[in-house]
């Protein structure tokens, strides 16, 4: 119990959270070292997924228990039991081929740019403010999918900067992020 | 009489602008999103969910209702013209739709889903209107630990969901409910998984997640898998429509699909897509002409349209008798509701009848606003699937951020999104279904409140004393047990097959 409290709080989550870590990456090397390797993202899912459940569970263990019949952890737990039952299942699944082979992966570096470009969207959405750059998201969006038909992306963009003004700014008092740089210039 | 009389005042208050301006609204937004490859009755919803922030409940839950019913029959229009199904139901009425385009007779599929949809949607607010009551009067006297054993059959249903993949269908579900926990515990007040953010305290919000799930996971798949060197277009060919003969042929079929739909609808996490391919499979087996189906057999269109579209009307079912969603669009609707400070439920029937019966009667007045609309604006309609991906996907990832943003006026929200949409992404690849996840994160508070509830007025074993919560645990086993054992015998009898 002990030993339960210590990971569930503090330093000692931290230190769970890297054997747990240290654990998956372990898996990782040895499943693509193995003739699994296949199968690799069927089984790396649900032991992501176990580990999490684990983690979760002494976090659950942890919860402070005031004398009730059903405490705060009850229910967590018995939904932490079920995602390690079907989560061991579906590793069995997987080592004995009763799963089908890792789907081929398409442009995950498009995807990724995509990501990263609307995660910078958000980030200088915040300096300068939502018009702007929506309109570069946009405009830089539909140009990295291939799309070269600029009097089409210019009133699209146009469109949706006009619509989302109107609908969200003016109809529904969204508070749309005027930008700190901005705010700062135009002060 | 009552209820014809309470029916009645529902009309009258669609008897205004803004309530007919909020259903044709809907109505075409709804035609759009379905129509639109990418986005689903559910994410329309979603996405359409911050601007009834400022509407009436009823004009908002109309306007969204619309939505929901039109989106369905919008996705067989790209399912049957281009073969690329606008929502999942759809996909089972490309079966035989689109080899009819094939032959040159897209009017006669585009014709028969859209009266299909119709009648079928009608067919399915009618049972609704009429057992809803009687659900709702039976749910008042339901004890909590009822109420717990209804979650749990809602989320066995899951294994019907999952079909082949249902381990993995029961995984999304038990990570959505762990998802709930997550946040101030609702009896004790502990914090719960918080990891010391305050931003968790109220956990995840449904529609960021939501969106995530279905709409970003949605683009992100369609930019790591289309080629965008291919030309996207389609033309739209002049045809014609089905005559009034062509409509009778096929009443048997439409009506037996409905009345399927509605009942497959009622059962929380089947929907619209199951309830289609068990219409369509029923009609197969049904028919004269079983050969035909799947090279453009009309009573294979009908079936699956009339299957889902009615669905909708057994998803509200309980949704406003029980506040259980059927579906993931009415698992948004939920939210849709508590915004407004509404508790869907039986006592919404009991505090606000006015809100249940102008959104009957604004179910039925949709049903026909589609069937106008349809009939005169298909070639409209179809102008949505010649809009390039590579256009409509930063759009809708646009839609996706302002949407997530203006639920709480939160860049968390926005992570949460984005964070959603590539788990979404990434477990979708992987065959792990989005929609389990929704379910377990609607029931999740359901199932726990009321668990701990009927723990804590007469111990584990009430769930086992009460005869309706020992039924409605009966059937979960067997609910949970029959699509396994289904899926057991074809996978059994596709290994002697092949080994044949």
């Amino acid at each position: 119990m002990e030993l339960i409290k210590y990971f569930g709080k503090g330093p000692g989550f931290w230190v769970l959270l890297a054997i747990l870590t240290v654990i998956f990456l372990g898996i990782v090397f040895i499943v693509l070292k193995s003739s699994k390797k296949r199968y690799a993202g069927r089984i790396l899912i649900p032991v992501f997924f176990t580990e999490l459940a684990f983690l979760f569970g002494i976090l659950a263990l942890g919860f402070p228990d005031r004398g009730d019949e059903v405490g705060p952890g009850i229910v967590p737990g018995l939904w932490i039991i079920g995602i390690l039952g079907f989560s061991i299942l579906l590793i069995i699944r997987a080592l004995v081929k009763h799963e089908d082979k890792d789907p081929k992966w398409g442009r995950t570096d498009k995807v990724a740019v995509f990501i990263v470009m609307t995660i910078v969207y958000l980030i200088i959405m915040q300096l300068i403010g939502y018009n702007l750059s929506t309109i570069i998201y946009l405009i830089l969006g539909m140009y990295y999918l291939a799309y070269r038909d600029w009097k089409v992306m210019i009133s699209l963009t146009a469109g949706w900067i006009l619509f989302s003004y109107f609908a969200f700014y003016r109809l529904l008092y969204v508070p749309l992020p005027r930008g700190l740089l901005i705010e700062w210039i135009f002060s | 009489m009552e209820l014809l009389s309470n029916l009645f005042e529902g009309f009258g208050y669609l008897a205004g602008v803004q309530p007919i301006f909020a259903i044709v609204a809907g109505v075409i937004l709804g035609i759009l999103a379905g129509a639109m490859p990418g986005l689903s009755p559910s994410m329309g919803v979603a996405l359409l969910v911050p601007f009834t922030y400022s509407l009436s409940p009823q004009i908002a839950l109309i306007l969204l209702v619309s939505i929901y019913i039109a989106a369905n029959y919008g996705g067989s229009i790209t399912a049957v013209t281009i073969n690329t199904p606008g929502t999942p139901s759809a996909v089972v009425t490309s079966f035989d739709g689109f080899p009819l385009t094939q032959q040159g007779k897209a009017g006669i599929g585009l014709g028969i889903s859209l009266v299909s949809s119709t009648v079928g949607g009608i067919i399915g607010t009618i049972i609704l209107i009429f057992f809803s009551i009687p659900l709702a009067r039976l749910a008042v006297k339901m004890h909590p630990a009822e109420y717990f054993a209804l979650a749990i059959f809602g989320l066995t249903t899951v294994a019907s969901l999952g079909g082949k993949n249902w381990p993995k269908a029961f995984l999304a579900a038990m990570l959505g409910l762990l998802i709930n926990t997550i946040g101030i515990d609702p009896i004790s007040g502990v914090k719960r998984f918080t990891f010391g953010t305050y931003r968790l305290f109220d956990g995840f919000a449904l529609i960021p997640a939501l969106i995530g799930l279905f709409a970003l996971s949605e683009v992100f798949t369609r930019i790591e898998e289309f080629k965008l060197e291919k030309g996207e277009e389609t033309k739209f060919e002049k045809t014609k429509w089905p005559s009034l003969l062509d409509y009778w042929k096929l009443k048997m079929t439409i009506v037996r699909s409905s009345i399927l739909g509605t009942l497959i609808g009622i059962f929380p996490g089947a929907g619209a897509t199951i309830a289609a391919f068990l219409s369509y499979d029923l009609a197969k087996k049904t028919s004269k002409h079983p050969e035909s189906f799947g090279k453009g057999n009309p009573e294979g269109v009908a079936a699956a349209e009339a299957a889902n579209s009615s669905s909708v009307g057994g998803a509200l079912v309980p949704l406003l008798a029980l506040g259980i969603p059927g579906s993931a669009s009415t698992a948004v609707l939920v939210g849709a509701l508590m915004i407004h400070d509404l508790v869907p439920g039986p006592m919404l029937f009991v505090e606000r009848p006015d809100i249940i019966y102008s959104l009957f009667a604004a179910l039925l007045i949709a049903n026909i606003v589609m069937l106008g609309l349809g009939l005169f604006g298909a070639r409209l309609w179809v102008k949505v699937t010649v809009i390039p991906k590579k256009v409509l996907m930063p759009a809708i990832l646009a839609i996706s951020i302002i949407g997530s943003f203006a639920v709480h006026y939160s860049f968390f929200d926005v992570a949460t999104c984005i964070g959603f949409g590539i788990a979404g992404w990434i477990l979708k690849k992987y065959g792990y279904p989005g929609a389990p996840i929704v379910l377990g994160m609607v029931l999740g508070k359901l199932a726990e409140t009321n668990f701990r509830r009927a723990v804590i007025m007469g111990g584990y074993d009430i769930f086992f004393t009460r005869p309706v919560s020992l039924i409605l645990l009966l059937l979960a086993i067997l609910s949970f047990g029959v699509p396994l054992y289904q899926t057991h015998k074809a996978n059994k009898k596709e290994k002697v097959e092949k080994e044949a």
